[in-house]
C-alpha cells in the first residue's frame, strides 16, 4: 500500500515543492529589496542581540563625540583667556620692574599705578570670561561673574564651589575636566592676583619700594603657566579621544552592517539559483501532470 | 442442473460488471473531491447449488458472480495518524503565529524601537549635563521622556489588542468546534440508519472523517469507530460526540486582558475551556484552541510580554528617580527630592508611568554639593544606559528571548507540518483515486461484460440449436 502514487498525491507534493520554492524566493527577494538580513529578532537571534548592543554603543559613542566637541570649545576659550592673562601679567611685571627703580618721580609712579589698575581690570575681565553664558573659571556657578570686582563688599571673591568642576564624559569610564579652577589660576580675595596688583599700585603711590613684589608676581605667573599646561594636556586628551571615538564609530558601523546587512553579490547569486530551481520545478510540474493512461486508451 | 442456469450466470456477471463499472465511474468523478476515499466493488463467486440427492453425480458449476459490498478503501490507522499529527502541528503553528505577531510588535532591531528611544533619552541627559543652564536641552529631555513613556504604554496596549483578538478568535473557534461536533453526531445517526438498512454510507463516512480531522486541528480530537458504524469523538479524554449525541465545550473567563492576566485593578479570571454539560475543565492535548489558551494564560507568551513592559516601566522610574531625587534642580532656591517619573498606583506600571517633571527647571542635573550649574548628576543618570540591571538590558534580553522562542516555534512548526504532510500523503496514497488504475479497471469490467454477453450469445445459440433444429431430420 505504501508507495502507491496517484494523480492527487503527485499533485499535492508538486504543489508543496513549488510552494516551498516560492517561499524561499520571496524571502530572498525581501532581503534584496530591504537590504537587511535581520528585520526581526527571530531572523537570527544571536545576530539580533549583537545588533542591538552595537546600536546602543553607536548611540553612546556619538554622544561621547558631542561631549568632546563641547569640552574642546570650553578648553579653547580657557586657553585663550589664560594666554592673555599670562601676557597681561608679564606687562604687570615689566611695569613693576619699571616702578621699582628709585629714579621715578611721583607723576611717573602715578602713571604706572593707573596703568596697573587698567591691567587689573583687563585681567578681571579675562577671569570672568564666559562660554555660552557660563563662567569658564567657575564652571558650576550660576553667578554673573567668576570674580567680584574691587567695589563689591568682598573684593575679588570667587563665586564658584570649591571641589566642583565641569566634566565631559568621553568614554564609558573617562571624564575630562572642561573648566579651570579660578582660585588656582587667579587666587582669591586678598591673596588674588587682582589684590596683588592693587597692592603694587598702592605701594607705588605711597612711594614704597615695589621690587619685593616681583617674587609674588613670579609665583603667580608660574602657577598660571602650570594651570595652562594642565589645560593643554586636557585639550590634547579630548582631541585624542575624539579621533578614537571616530575610529570606534566607524568600526561599530561596519560591524553592525556586517551583521545586519545582506551580502549583495551572494544574495543576487542565491536569487538567481532559486529562480532556476523554480523554473525547473514549474517545467517538471507541467510535464508530470499531463499524461494519464486515458491518453492511450481508445 | 437446469438448461437455463447458464443464462442466469451470465446475467449475474452482466449485472456485477455494470455495478463495478458504476463504482469506477464514481471514483473517476470524484478524482479531485477533497476527502473522497476510493471505493471498490467486492465481487464474490456464487456457490453452485448443493448436491440434490445422494446419487447425483452431476458436478455443478457455480451460479455466477455477486457484488457483496462496495468497500471504502480507507484505513483507520492512517486516519488516526493524520489526526494526531494534525493536532500537534496545528498547536505549534498557532503558537508560532502568536509569537510571530508579538515579535513584529517589538520593532527590534531598528531605529524606532524602544531600545532606540531609551538610548535617545539617556543621550539627552548627557546633553543636559553639558549645558545644565540651557532650558532647551531640558525641554528636549522632557519631550523625549514623554515620547518614551507613550511608547511604553502603546507597547502595552499593542499586546493587549493582540490578547483581545486571540480571546475572540478562541471563542469563535470553540463555537466552530461545537457546530462541527453536532454535524458529526447528525452524520453518525444517518450512517447508522443507512448501514442498518443495508445501504452504502461511504460518502457520509468520508464527510465525517473530514470533520473529525478538522476537530483534531482545533481541539486535538481523536476518533473511535464503533461496531454500528458510528464514531465517537474524544477530546481531552472525554467524549465530545457519542453516537448521535454531541456534548459542547465552552470558553469561560475574562474578555479583557486585565482580567485574563490579573493585571490591576482587575482580579485574575483566567480564560479556560470547560464542558458545557457539567462545567469540569477540559485540558486539551493539542490543536489550535489549546495553543491559544496557553498563550492567553498569565504564564503564556503574551503574559510574559506584559510583565516585561511593566518591569521596564518600573525599573526606568525607580532607577531614574533614585538618582534624580538626590540631585538639585535649577529652581530658585534650588530644591532636591524631585521625582522625574511617577507611577500611578492601582493600574499596570506600563500604563501608570508618566513624566512627573513639567517645568524644565525641575530637572535635577546638579550635585547639591557642587554649584547650581553642575551637570554631574545628569551624567550619572545617563550612565544608567550601561547598567547591567537597567531597563535597556532588560528590554534587550526580552527582545532576543522572544526572537529565540519565535524561531524555535517556527522551526518546530515547520517540522511538524512536514510530518503532518507526510502522514496525509500516506493517507492519500491509500485513499486517493488513481486514474490509471481506474482506466485499467474500466477496461477489465468492460471486457468481462463483453465476455458475459458472449456466453449469453453462445447459450442462446445452443438453445436455438436444441429448440429449432432438433427433430427436423429429413425435413
Amino acid at each position: 500500500m505504501i508507495g502507491r502514487v496517484t494523480q492527487q498525491t503527485l499533485q499535492r507534493s508538486t504543489l508543496a515543492n513549488l510552494q516551498s520554492n516560492l517561499t524561499r524566493m520571496s524571502n530572498l527577494q525581501g532581503q534584496m529589496s530591504g537590504g537587511k538580513l535581520i528585520t526581526k529578532p527571530s531572523d537570527d537571534p544571536a545576530g539580533a542581540a549583537q545588533a542591538m548592543v552595537l546600536r546602543a554603543q553607536q548611540r553612546t559613542t556619538k554622544q561621547y563625540q558631542r561631549n568632546a566637541d563641547d569640552g574642546l570649545a570650553w578648553l579653547t576659550t580657557i586657553d585663550t583667556a589664560m594666554q592673555s592673562s599670562v601676557s597681561t601679567l608679564r606687562r604687570v611685571r615689566d611695569l613693576t620692574v619699571q616702578g621699582g627703580s628709585g629714579a621715578l618721580g611721583p607723576t611717573s609712579r602715578e602713571a604706572i599705578a593707573t596703568e596697573l589698575e587698567g591691567l587689573r581690570d583687563g585681567l578681571l575681565d579675562l577671569a570672568n570670561t564666559s562660554y555660552l553664558g557660563r563662567s569658564v573659571f567657575a564652571g558650576t556657578s550660576d553667578a554673573d561673574v567668576a570674580f567680584t570686582d574691587a567695589a563689591s563688599a568682598t573684593p575679588y571673591s570667587w563665586t564658584g564651589t570649591t571641589g566642583a568642576s565641569v566634566q565631559r564624559r568621553v568614554a564609558a569610564d573617562t571624564t575630562v575636566r572642561a573648566d579651570a579652577d579660578g582660585v588656582s589660576v587667579f587666587g582669591e580675595g586678598a591673596t588674588s592676583v587682582f589684590a596683588l596688583i592693587d597692592d603694587i599700585a598702592a605701594d607705588l603711590r605711597a612711594g614704597t619700594n615695589v621690587a619685593p613684589r616681583l617674587n609674588e608676581i613670579d609665583a603667580r605667573m608660574s602657577t598660571m603657566l602650570g594651570e595652562l599646561a594642565g589645560v593643554g594636556t586636557r585639550y590634547n586628551q579630548l582631541t585624542t579621544s575624539q579621533s578614537d571615538t571616530a575610529v570606534t564609530l566607524q568600526d561599530l558601523t561596519s560591524r553592525l552592517s556586517g551583521i545586519e546587512d545582506i551580502d549583495l553579490a551572494q544574495t543576487i547569486v542565491e536569487l538567481q539559483m532559486q529562480e532556476v530551481a523554480y523554473q525547473g520545478a514549474l517545467g517538471a510540474t507541467a510535464r508530470v501532470l499531463q499524461p494519464t493512461l486515458m491518453d492511450f486508451l481508445r | 442442473m437446469s438448461t437455463f442456469s447458464g443464462i442466469s450466470t451470465a446475467l449475474s456477471s452482466l449485472i456485477a460488471q455494470r455495478q463495478a463499472l458504476d463504482v469506477s465511474g464514481q471514483n473517476v468523478a470524484n478524482a479531485n473531491t477533497p476527502g473522497y476515499t476510493r471505493q471498490r466493488a467486492d465481487m464474490s463467486a456464487v456457490q453452485g447449488s448443493s448436491v440434490p440427492t445422494l446419487w447425483s453425480t452431476t458436478p455443478a458449476a457455480g451460479n455466477g458472480v455477486r457484488v457483496d459490498t462496495i468497500t471504502r478503501m480507507g484505513d483507520v490507522f492512517l486516519d488516526a495518524r493524520v489526526r494526531s499529527e494534525t493536532s500537534a502541528s496545528s498547536y505549534q503553528a498557532a503558537h508560532a503565529d502568536t509569537l510571530g505577531r508579538l515579535e513584529s510588535q517589538l520593532r527590534e532591531p531598528s531605529d524606532t524601537g524602544l531600545a532606540s528611544s531609551l538610548q535617545t533619552y539617556w543621550a539627552d541627559w548627557q546633553d543636559v549635563a553639558n549645558a545644565p543652564g540651557d532650558t532647551a536641552a531640558r525641554m528636549v529631555l522632557i519631550g523625549d521622556a514623554q515620547s518614551l513613556v507613550s511608547q511604553i504604554s502603546s507597547g502595552y496596549r499593542g499586546v493587549e489588542t493582540q490578547w483581545s483578538q486571540l480571546r475572540t478568535e478562541t471563542s469563535t473557534l470553540v463555537t466552530d468546534v461545537n457546530s462541527t461536533a453536532q454535524a458529526i453526531a447528525d452524520l453518525n445517526a444517518q450512517i447508522r440508519s443507512v448501514t442498518v438498512s443495508g445501504g452504502n454510507a461511504n460518502e457520509l463516512v468520508d464527510r465525517r472523517s473530514q470533520l473529525v480531522t478538522t476537530l483534531s486541528g482545533l481541539v486535538g480530537a481523536t476518533g473511535r469507530e464503533r461496531a454500528d458504524g458510528t464514531m465517537d469523538v474524544m477530546v481531552a479524554g472525554n467524549p465530545l460526540v457519542t453516537g448521535d449525541r454531541a456534548d459542547a465545550l465552552e470558553v469561560q473567563g475574562s474578555w479583557t486582558m486585565a482580567g485574563g492576566l490579573g493585571e490591576p485593578p482587575a482580579t485574575l479570571d483566567q480564560v479556560r475551556l470547560v464542558w458545557a454539560s457539567n462545567g469540569t475543565a477540559a485540558n486539551l492535548e493539542g490543536g489550535r484552541v489549546a495553543a491559544n489558551l496557553d498563550d492567553l494564560a498569565p504564564a503564556g507568551a503574551l503574559g510574559g510580554a506584559i510583565q516585561t513592559w511593566n518591569a521596564v516601566a518600573t525599573n526606568l522610574a525607580n532607577s531614574v528617580n533614585a538618582l534624580h531625587g538626590a540631585g538639585q534642580t535649577l529652581q530658585d532656591p534650588p530644591t532636591t527630592g524631585v521625582d522625574f517619573f511617577s507611577v500611578a498606583a492601582g493600574v499596570p506600571a506600563a500604563l501608570g508611568l508618566s513624566v512627573a517633571v513639567t517645568d524644565p527647571k525641575d530637572v535635577a542635573a546638579a550635585n547639591p554639593a557642587s554649584g547650581a550649574l553642575d551637570g554631574s548628576w545628569a551624567d550619572a543618570i545617563a550612565q544608567l544606559a550601561d547598567d547591567p540591571t537597567g531597563p535597556d538590558t532588560q528590554w534587550r534580553s526580552f527582545a532576543v528571548d522572544v526572537g529565540v522562542r519565535t524561531r524555535a516555534a517556527e522551526q518546530r512548526a515547520t517540522v511538524l507540518e512536514a510530518s503532518r504532510a507526510s502522514a496525509e500523503n500516506l493517507q492519500l496514497s491509500a485513499t486517493s483515486v488513481d486514474l490509471d488504475e481506474e482506466s485499467v479497471n474500466m477496461l477489465a469490467y468492460q471486457r468481462a461484460y463483453e465476455g458475459a454477453a458472449r456466453v449469453l450469445t453462445a447459450l442462446d445459440e445452443m438453445l436455438d440449436t436444441l429448440i429449432n433444429r432438433t427433430g427436423v431430420v429429413g425435413r
